[in-house]
């Protein structure tokens, strides 16, 4: 079956790469075959006989991933197991004003990238703030928190506050990064 | 062990706040087995967890066996609509557990309902506020 995915037209460039890299790089990691045109239509076929169906389901989030503005080589951890993408759109949150979304998503990078920063570094998880959408990478753990903290901040918490909140959760995260169950 | 090699089908609709698995024959018409995340996991905020759907997936697998099906093709759903349109973090889980249990994955396809333009979503225009 084909399956065909859009992606915003300034991510074409990052899809393909330097010298189609980044194409060859998701074609050696699932082993189907990707065409990508100019205005950002992602078409792939894994009706092919010897695909793996879930390496297709996973292609079609990391190519999702990758037009929700992250960079290929974080988008290409949800070839692993456990890993999922998540995507937000603020305009449910916060609605349609402009003004409003831009604020939003000030506060959700910080100064510099710094509440970004924060939130993949205590939580382990990537992040991407890019149009309207925030997008998590994590795995089954981590995704939640790194979800509630976004959450806190787009309903105006304060960024001390889910700080604060990243770091209580820190314990629970270490354990089960070391590989037990909660 | 029957030497029949029947296919079924592995309904799976994955929401934000639940996992539901219905197995039935290739025709859809007739229901084999049935488990959602309610069955599995005995917190209320765990039902849709990609564990809960693991834990579904291998109920699933398990009668599957008995019924001498080796194989299943996987119709994944999210709540659609006015809705997401994404599935939820248990369907991969659910899909790779049904996997591991030995069951052959056959076509995976899509069937979250698109609505040709319908009904407002919910949450105004100032957004969800909690």
């Amino acid at each position: 079956m084909m399956r065909s995915i859009r992606i915003p037209a300034d991510r074409v460039g990052t899809i393909i790469g330097k010298d189609g890299e980044v194409k060859k790089l998701l074609e050696r990691l699932s082993g189907i075959k990707i065409s990508v045109d100019t205005e950002g239509e992602v078409v792939f076929d894994d009706g092919i006989e010897g695909t793996d169906p879930l390496k297709s389901l996973q292609l079609l989030d990391v190519i999702k991933a990758i037009g929700r503005g992250f960079n290929p080589h974080k988008a290409t951890r949800l070839f692993e197991d456990d890993e999922f993408l998540e995507v937000m759109d603020l305009k449910d949150a916060v609605g349609d004003r402009v003004n409003q979304l831009a604020r939003v998503r000030g506060r959700l990078i910080g100064r510099g990238g710094r509440t970004r920063e924060i939130i993949e570094e205590l939580t382990g998880c990537n992040m991407s703030v890019y149009g309207n959408t925030v997008c998590l990478i994590g795995n089954s753990v981590s995704l939640p928190v790194a979800r509630h903290a976004v959450e806190l901040l787009v309903n105006g918490s304060e960024h001390a506050t889910v700080y604060h909140y990243l770091e209580s959760q820190r314990p629970r995260l270490r354990i089960s990064e070391m590989g037990f169950d909660l | 062990m029957a030497t029949a090699q029947k296919w079924g089908i592995a309904n799976i609709y994955a929401s934000y706040n639940n996992i539901m698995i219905t197995l039935t024959d290739v025709t859809g018409a007739e229901t084999l087995a049935k488990v959602t995340g309610g069955m599995v996991v005995k917190q209320a905020k765990d039902e849709s967890s990609p564990y809960a759907a693991q834990r579904a997936a291998e109920k699933i697998a398990e009668v599957a066996a008995e019924k001498d099906i080796m194989g299943v093709h996987v119709k994944v759903r999210a709540p659609g609509g006015n809705k997401s349109t994404s599935p939820g973090p248990g369907a991969q889980a659910a899909i790779r557990a049904l996997a591991r249990a030995g069951l052959k994955i056959g076509r995976i396809e899509d069937v979250t309902p698109i609505p040709h333009d319908g009904t407002k979503k919910k949450g105004g225009r100032r957004g969800r506020r909690v």
